[in-house]
């Protein structure tokens, strides 16, 4: 961490610095989710944009930890603390996606019989 | 008292106190908000209704996020000049970081009043399929007429008039009204009750003496009865607490008397008959049966046996205007409202219909439950009530017109409408629709959605949703009379519509606890530290990195949220 006016001066250049890409970051991913030219995977939201939206802000979320918390300078003790804890976030999250595969819950392999086929919709309504 | 390891590094740690303290802080909030993203990817996996995606105005959010990058900036900044030991430049930052602290909750407060004041309607079809289409907007104020009807009114220099009320109200023609005193009766329903029946001249007597024996008449033959309110007596809470104190010293007495007399028999049948059998066994039992019978005869006249309900006449009849959740929904018929109390109102149920100024559409869940029966969600969605009515029935032509359009543009990209595309139309389309319409009767909405030439309305135009209050807008919001039959659910956009609000609420709301108190604490430095720093700076310094490590941890978790929440 910088402790001299000098290494402070620099920092502080640095500082500006990660929050110019930070901004930049949050334009790309409203434009990401906004702009149909930059709309990838199907049209709309969808896994991909998930994907892309949730990648840039783990990259914005790194660099607010890294350089505005200073975790680059940090003693073994910190990482231990704050690793142990994003593991703990992590896992739960992890679980839940995994609860999602549950055969015991869903069945293997998918109902399909009787689901509208746009192929061939049932326009028959009844009342 | 001196604190040790305040600016120095501990040997075994090599940090001061306050760093060690703060990180295990910050470590236990990750798991706290961990828990909470969890909690939110459950609820989205698992939701058994179309997900709102991208359903928050953008806007409020974007700036939002720059306002929290902004002060993690002028944080570590504030910092930095603390540690050059420049105070007036510590004095400007730290200002900057509180003041986009507060600009954040002021958004915020905009944002939440929006779904605050949005509402929302299920409209039940009891079509084909088990679902319903959702109406959006905003509920409109209205004045009941002589005629027992309606009237919408607006605002006259900045106000509704006094007598207006929100027009999702249940209109009963009220002329008996009875009081169950088994329960407490809600003073609050009854306050109410007595306040529309002075305003609207009705009287609210008791039809006959409520009357019990005194104690002392217990037993006696002709014994005359105490009466504790006579017939005639007027509504009022006091009464009808003075007779619920009644009733209450009466059961008590009657269930004393009751017990006593069930003990004997119970003791005569093992004691005298020599059977000596479970309860259940002897209940069927002929002797006890006959012995109970006996049992009564003694027990009637010497029981109080106070009356467990009131009822009072209302004449004229009055027109009683009633929330909706005073009652529960099959409480309601069409001659007797039954109210949480247990107070029955007989009577006949008016026309109370729900007048809303209509701004979005949504048949996702119709159309999710019909694909899920093999049907064609368009043919369900063709029987709804709400493409029977005739201005949804346009703006629902409308929006398959543009549908028409954007389909085939998309299909040029090898793509296809999502479902939202297809079965909600936002109030961005129904404005659009609208003035093009206006303009041109004859416009083409699928040429122009082919073209890509429909202008939609900007994010300024709607900073946290339509906005009602702008006449140019609102115009655009038709006044659906919705009938109570089809009002299948109504709520604001709170935790009770949807589970989706349920987890923004708790996540954005402890959110905004943690930017007050980030408030806190960085005002606390900006406030009080200068003679901390005039004693020891570095102390100081030390404890604005400590809070600021607090503040880049509420950006951080905003950095997640505005992604989650507001884009996906």
């Amino acid at each position: 961490m910088a402790d001299s006016v000098a290494e402070i001066q620099k920092a502080k250049k640095l500082y500006f610095f990660i929050g110019m890409l930070l901004f930049f970051f949050t334009v790309v991913t409203v434009l990401v989710a906004t702009v149909e030219a930059l709309d990838f995977g199907e049209h709309g939201f969808d896994e991909v944009d998930a994907v892309i939206g949730l990648l840039i802000a783990a990259f914005k979320a790194s660099l607010v930890m890294i350089i505005f918390m200073h975790l680059n300078h940090e003693k073994p003790l910190i990482y231990f603390f704050y690793g142990l804890a994003l593991l703990m976030a992590f896992f739960c999250m992890w679980l839940i996606g995994w609860s999602k595969s549950d055969p015991i819950q869903f069945g293997s392999p998918t109902k399909v019989d009787g689901f509208y086929n746009p192929a061939n919709p049932a326009t028959d309504v009844p009342d | 008292m001196e604190i040790p390891f305040v600016v120095n590094a501990r040997k075994d740690t090599g940090l001061n106190n306050s760093k060690v303290g703060i990180w295990l802080f910050l470590a236990s909030e990750v798991t706290l908000f961990g828990g909470l993203f969890s909690g939110y990817l459950f609820l989205r996996l698992y939701a058994d209704y179309p997900w709102p995606e991208r359903a928050l105005p953008i806007l409020p959010g974007l700036i939002n996020t720059f306002i929290l990058i902004g002060s993690s900036v002028t944080v570590v900044f504030a910092w930095a000049a603390l540690k050059m030991r420049e105070w007036r430049k510590f004095q400007v930052y730290m200002s900057i970081t509180i003041a986009c602290a507060l600009g954040f909750m002021v958004l915020k407060a905009i944002e939440y009043n929006a779904k605050f004041s949005h509402h929302a309607v299920r409209i039940s079809d009891s079509g084909p399929v088990e679902g319903y289409g959702i109406l959006e907007g905003h509920k409109k104020k209205v004045i009941l007429e002589e005629n027992d009807h309606l009237h919408v009114v607006h605002k006259e220099n900045g106000k509704y008039p006094e007598e207006a009320f929100d027009a999702n109200r249940i209109l009963f023609k009220a002329s008996e009204m009875t009081f169950t005193l088994t329960r407490p009766v809600h003073d609050a329903f009854v306050i109410e009750i007595l306040k529309q029946a002075a305003n609207r001249d009705s009287k609210i007597t008791l039809i006959e003496d409520y009357a019990v024996k005194d104690e002392d008449q217990i037993g006696k033959d002709g014994a005359e009865k105490t009466k504790i309110l006579k017939a005639g007596d007027e509504l009022t809470t006091d009464a009808l607490d003075k007779a619920e104190d009644v009733f209450l010293t009466s059961r008590a007495h009657d269930s004393a008397i009751r017990t006593n007399f069930e003990k004997a028999s119970w003791a005569w049948i093992r004691d005298e008959k020599g059977i000596d059998q479970p309860g259940y066994n002897i209940i069927d039992l002929e002797v006890w049966k006959e012995r109970r019978k006996e049992d009564n005869d003694k027990l009637t006249p010497l029981m109080i046996g106070a009356g467990s309900g009131i009822t009072f006449k209302v004449e004229p009849a009055l027109t009683l205007i009633l929330e909706p959740s005073w009652m529960t929904s099959n409480g309601r018929n069409a001659d007797q409202l039954k109210l949480r109390d247990d107070t029955v109102i007989k009577g006949k149920m008016l026309e109370s219909p729900l007048i809303l100024g209509v701004d979005a559409i949504d048949f996702s869940f119709t159309a999710m439950r019909a694909k899920e029966q093999g049907l064609d969600p368009n043919a369900v969605i063709e029987k709804s009530w709400i493409v029977q009515e005739p201005q949804l029935k346009t703006i629902w032509e409308n929006h398959q017109e543009w549908l028409k359009g954007e389909t085939i543009r998309l299909a040029r990209k090898d793509r296809e409408p999502s479902d939202i595309d297809r079965y909600r139309v936002t109030w961005q389309k129904i404005v659009a629709y609208a003035q093009v319409k206006e303009a041109d009767p004859d416009a083409d909405l699928a040429k122009m959605a082919e073209e890509k030439t429909l202008a939609l309305p900007g994010w300024f135009d709607g900073f946290a949703g339509a906005d009602h209050y702008n006449p140019e807008m609102a115009k655009h919001f038709p006044e659906v009379s919705i009938p109570r039959e089809k009002v299948d659910f109504e709520s604001t956009f709170t935790p009770k519509w949807s589970t989706y609000y349920a987890i923004y609420f708790t996540i954005t709301g402890l959110h905004g606890l943690h930017v007050i108190g980030g408030i806190v604490v960085l005002g606390y430095y900006l406030f009080f530290g200068r003679k901390m720093y005039n004693s020891n700076p570095e102390w100081l310094a030390n404890r604005v990195e400590v809070g600021g490590l607090f503040w880049h941890f509420v950006d951080l978790v905003w950095i997640f949220l505005f992604p989650i929440l507001y884009l996906m």
